[in-house]
């Protein structure tokens, strides 16, 4: 490549990720430099105006053609863009609790790392979901997996957050070797590492031999990468980790890295596996495969729901949580009715803004107390209406109430569920069902923040910042809930149904 | 101006959610947030009123929901009707939210009674905006929770907490037929439109059967709102709930709503002569029926309660003798003078604390206000000319009589004659003769307390002249302009009508006053000479016995049969699952041991079972 091609790109598409990498390296060098008596928070700050300006670049390239470059391996497309807002958005949050937490053995020590790895892990991310190239997608998966094992550990003093590292990386590290096994399959078949090329070349394969190579290769590819959504079989560290490690970083991993890894199942599976034909050649593989993944969104649902019940740890209870939302979110993959990018995009908006809400008021409530026993929320009601009542809008769109916008993403997934053809009548059922199963869990805690008497009478110390996160969250929750449209219409005008997705 | 309509009710909503959330730490201040948040909505309820009287019907809507090939919408709709409707709701929210500051003074839970009363007001406003039968059945039921709330505020009161749940299930037993009547009509018609459906409607897209049976469904969620036979019996009750709500809720506004439902549907009542016939039968009965009790009722509220079942069969009889504008009229000025009495007896009540009128008696000279405001509303209420009541109680028997119910007419009269009788009787028990209770420390209620009735009192006198034989039936004009399907602004009728109204009203208050001003008739004539009849009106014609020994019984021995079936079988089926469930959960947290082998080992097992069971399935094994 000379210096001529290289110049005739369109670098401009990729404006969001270079602000992020430059803050990234800027808040590096900052760190490195600044006296040690400054305190870092600043930089904090600093790494929420990157992811600014980046959302606001995303937001000028809103309405651009399709684009590719450096041979097709980065892509801009609608699904990059609406994902990428996404991805931001959550960042911008988790950012912003970020700023504002502080654990009881302080760490201004790592403050600064703190940050950046933040921005490194979104980076990932954000390649993530403008990538046209197996290498890229796992590149970007790689540099947001292990930025997420360092922060998992950031409290070095704090001997479950250790512990929750070294889980987190050994398990991620078995899961990688997993996804990357299945990748290897298909290339091995194609020739080629660009989701493009494959799209054209698969669907041209008639040898079975091949099409049971690349069958395998979809079932390590998806168990590789039901690690990152933290679904069945490769569902267990969440628990574990999102308990051990600094609550802004179960945040970003339950919502940022959550999003990711549906960004990437989507891409494989969109651009691969629902391009290569079935043995009878009436079908693709990946509809044909179907009630396996069936099987998977099930168990994912009734495990995140049923082990819930039992958690006393707030913060287990919400990683049990996510398993199940991740299976919910399966269901709407298994389906795949004709609005899958939509409805999963809507789904992962509306997860984004109450987990994060609920996330925010968790730090408030667990730092206040130093424990995270559900205990803890005994009485809010009495001690702060705010955190109690936004606390229930939260968890009332988590468990699905209508005039949330869980509800309305629910109701999507299910109606996407028995809309196809076959309709998934029995899925659809299982969603249903533990949804109910939900309620107990959800209401439990509802109840006690409305009917038992508070073990302290103290005021919460809330942090403008954080209660501005809260604000947004439930506030994003309530208009989503009732004007559902405004979502959908923004999709339809901005991304007219994702129809350039593999062109 | 009508555009921005859909802020009213967003005023009141403010005011809950803030009284909800900040409420514990404002108390006394909350009041003060109500009123002024309420008279926003007042205000621009009139602006919008102002405006619709130049412009046409405004109407916005966006779809809310994409359901298939159904669209459901959502929005806002400012017609004559709802117009109207907007102003008397607001302004008697507004007054009573003033009222409650002197009348719930001192009260701990104030904020939450403010947060309540906000609730209510914006569910009112919101139902009153709806173009949609499917909002409006979400609002619908949203009134009946503020009122469930308010019925039941005095919570730590037996009767308080009965009556709200027996409001709430009555209600809702109407309701049940309202969703039928709607889900049929969707089916019908595909829209919950209301213009679509007049439109199919119009085009007889529908049977006439199934017109008639939507009609009559729809009608059971009126007559459940608005206290008609035989659902009636919740609306005394709730007169548990504080007397400012009863004014709002249980007078003016939310029994109201069944008649406005009628009204606003009335193009599709109006399509079956059926549907149309039993409204009027049931208000007419309704009306004498209610009239006859409160005439042997001893609780000054609940014989006004009644009173006011009664004024609603009027409605509905005007209603259903094609009188759209008689029936909307009466509802307005009923709205008005139905408040001031209610306000006015709860000032009597902050007075001498009772309700019991036997205990009362020459309170004129105590409530040198309270008295003449009470009269004024009276008045009104008996059909006195000149006063508001008479114009649209006139109204709705030329409507009657017109529309060939010569029957239900004289029914209609004579319940006219009763009206004036237990008003006055109510009257001179209250206000006059010899005091029999304790009289020494009664004070007139303070200024919030007496503005509101003021101003009511002078609606009550006046509300009546916008629609008159005499200078003009402005109201009726406009409520029915640019709609064929309403009917005439005005229907003539013989002029003798207005001379039996007047003198049925005044032959009521002459017996009233000779039997308990004068006292020249013994009080008991009536209970010594045919006790029977009295025993029966004073046990209100056995309903709520005989809803005891009929509908509850049975209810109570089907129950049993159920309960007998849900202990075996359901609840067997219920612990079976619960356990199953419980078990998973346990052996799910079992495997979480914290080893982080496990964790592993269980993705390679999930692996391994797929790929096992593809190569079984997939044909390369077999």
């Amino acid at each position: 490549m000379d210096l001529e091609t290289l110049l005739s790109y369109h670098w401009s598409i990729m404006t969001p990720e270079f602000i992020i990498l430059g803050f990234a390296t800027l808040l590096s060098l900052l760190d490195l430099f600044m006296p040690r008596k400054i305190n870092r928070r600043i930089l904090g700050w600093l790494a929420l105006t990157g992811i600014l300006a980046a959302t606001i670049s995303v937001f000028t390239l809103l309405g651009s053609a399709p684009e590719s470059i450096l041979y097709d391996t980065f892509r801009l497309d609608s699904f990059a863009i609406a994902f990428k807002l996404l991805l931001l958005i959550g960042a911008a949050l988790v950012m912003m609790l970020a700023v504002s937490y502080e654990p009881r053995e302080r760490i201004d020590e790592y403050r600064g790392e703190f940050y950046y790895l933040f921005l490194a892990g979104l980076l990932g991310a954000l390649i993530m979901s403008s990538s046209g190239d197996l290498i890229t997608l796992f590149i970007g998966l790689e540099l947001l997996s292990l930025s997420s094992y360092i922060l998992a550990g950031i409290r070095k003093k704090h001997l479950p957050s250790n512990e929750s590292a070294m889980k987190y990386v050994i398990n991620g590290g078995i899961s990688t070797a997993i996804t990357l096994f299945g990748m290897s399959y298909v290339y091995g078949i194609s020739g080629t590492t660009n989701l493009k090329e494959m799209a054209a070349f698969l669907p041209t394969i008639t040898n079975n031999q091949h099409l049971y190579l690349l069958a395998l290769a979809f079932f390590m590819i998806l168990i590789g990468l039901s690690f990152k959504i933290a679904a069945a079989p490769f569902h267990m560290w969440a628990p574990d980790v999102y308990e051990g490690a600094p609550l802004p970083v179960t945040a970003f991993l339950s919502v940022v890295s959550k999003t990711a890894g549906f960004i990437i199942i989507l891409r494989i599976l969109l651009s691969i596996f629902f391009n290569v034909p079935d043995q009878t050649g009436t079908t693709s593989l990946m509809l044909s495969l179907q009630d396996y993944l069936a099987v998977i969104a099930g168990a994912t649902m009734i495990i995140g729901n049923v082990i819930a019940l039992r958690q006393k740890n707030i913060k287990r209870m919400f990683a049990y949580s996510s398993i199940a939302h991740a299976g919910y979110l399966l269901v709407a993959v298994t389906a795949m009715s004709p609005f899958l990018v939509e409805t999963t995009w809507f789904y992962l908006g509306a997860y984004l803004f109450m987990t994060l809400g609920v996330f925010a008021i968790i730090q408030i409530v667990t730092a206040s107390a130093d424990s995270e026993s559900i205990n803890e929320f005994g009485g809010l009601y009495r001690r702060s209406p705010f955190l109690a009542v936004s606390m229930s809008i939260l968890l009332l769109s988590l468990a699905g109430i209508p005039g949330t916008a869980g509800f309305i993403g629910k109701l999507n997934i299910f109606m996407g569920a028995l809309a196809t053809d076959p309709a998934h009548y029995i899925l659809a059922s299982l969603l249903i069902a533990t949804t109910v199963i939900s309620y107990i869990y959800y209401f439990g805690v509802m109840v006690q923040i409305f009917f038992r008497q508070a073990e302290s009478t103290k005021k919460f110390p809330l942090s403008p910042v954080v209660g501005i996160v809260i604000i947004i969250c439930v506030a994003a929750t309530v208009i989503l809930g009732i004007f559902p449209n405004i979502a959908f219409d923004f999709l339809h005008e901005q991304f007219s149904s994702f129809k350039d997705f593999i062109q | 101006m009508m555009e921005n309509a859909w802020i009213i009710p967003l005023f009141p909503l403010l005011s809950f959610l803030f009284l909800i959330v900040f409420g514990k730490r404002l108390r006394a201040v909350s009041a003060y947030i109500g009123i002024f948040l309420t008279f926003a909505s007042f205000i621009i309820s009139l602006l919008v009123l102002i405006a619709r009287f130049g412009s046409p019907t405004y109407k916005a809507e966006g779809i809310w929901l994409t359901i298939g090939d159904y669209q459901l919408t959502a929005g806002y709709e400012v017609n004559q009707l709802n117009a109207l409707m907007l102003v008397i709701v607001s302004l008697v929210s507004f007054l009573v939210h003033m009222y409650s500051k002197g009348y719930m003074h001192g009260d701990g839970r104030i904020s939450v009674f403010y947060a309540y009363l906000g609730l209510f007001t914006f569910a009112m406003l919101g139902l009153v905006l709806s173009p949609n039968l499917l909002q409006t059945y979400i609002f619908w039921e949203l009134v009946g929770l503020g009122s469930f709330l308010l019925i039941g505020f005095y919570f730590y009161k037996e009767e308080a907490k009965a009556a709200a749940k027996k409001a709430f299930i009555m209600t809702r037993i109407g309701d049940v037929g309202l969703f039928i009547g709607m889900i049929l009509l969707f089916w019908q018609v595909g829209s919950f439109e209301y213009d679509e459906i007049f439109a199919a409607v119009s085009a007889g897209m529908i049977s006439e059967q199934m017109i008639t049976l939507i009609a009559l469904l729809i009608f059971i969620g009126a007559v459940g709102k608005s206290g008609q036979f035989p659902l009636h019996t919740w609306l005394p009750d709730a007169m548990e709930g504080p007397t400012p709500v009863s004014a709002l809720i249980h007078a003016a506004t939310m029994v109201a709503a069944g008649v406005y439902l009628v009204a606003s549907m009335f193009p599709l009542f109006a399509a079956s002569e059926t549907a149309m016939m039993t409204i009027a039968i049931i208000g007419a009965f309704t009306a004498i029926f209610a009239a006859s009790i409160g005439i042997v009722q001893k609780d000054i509220k609940r014989v006004l309660a009644y009173s006011t079942v009664s004024q609603l069969g009027f409605m509905m009889l005007a209603l259903g003798s094609a009188g759209y504008v008689a029936g909307v009229f009466h509802l307005m000025t009923h709205a008005f003078f139905k408040a001031l009495l209610f306000l006015a007896a709860g000032s009597v009540i902050h007075a001498v604390h009772t309700q019991d009128i036997e205990k009362m008696g020459g309170l004129w000279k105590k409530l040198r206000v309270t008295g003449p405001l009470f009269l004024i509303g009276t008045l009104a209420i008996s059909g006195v000319p000149l006063l508001s009541g008479f114009f649209s109680k006139d109204e709705i028997l030329v409507s009657t009589w017109v529309h060939g119910h010569t029957f239900l007419f004289w029914l209609a009269v004579v319940a006219a004659f009763f009206t004036a009788f237990y008003m006055f009787r109510l009257f001179f028990m209250v206000f006059t003769g010899e005091a029999r209770g304790k009289t020494a420390n009664v004070k007139e209620s303070p200024g919030v307390m007496v503005i509101p009735m003021l101003i009511l009192a002078v609606l009550a006198i006046g509300a009546g002249y916008v629609n008159t034989p005499w200078f003009g039936t402005f109201l009726g004009d406009w409520l029915t302009e640019g709609n064929q399907a309403l009917g005439h602004g005005h229907v003539e009728g013989p002029a003798w009508i207005m001379v039996v109204a007047t003198a049925v009203s005044l032959l009521g208050i002459l017996l009233a006053w000779l039997m308990y001003g004068k006292k020249t008739i013994a009080r008991d004539w009536f209970s010594a000479g045919v006790p029977t009849v009295y025993g029966i009106l004073a046990n209100k014609y056995y309903i709520d016995e005989f809803y005891k020994m009929t509908i509850v019984k049975g209810t109570t021995a089907f129950s049993r049969i159920l309960h007998f079936i849900e202990v075996i079988v359901v609840e067997g089926i219920m612990k079976m699952v619960a356990g199953i469930i419980s078990g998973l959960s346990k052996l799910g947290s079992r495997f979480q041991s914290g080893q982080v082998q496990t964790y592993g080992t269980v993705a390679f097992l999930g692996l391994a079972i797929l790929v096992i069971f593809f190569a079984v399935t997939g044909g390369y094994l077999k």
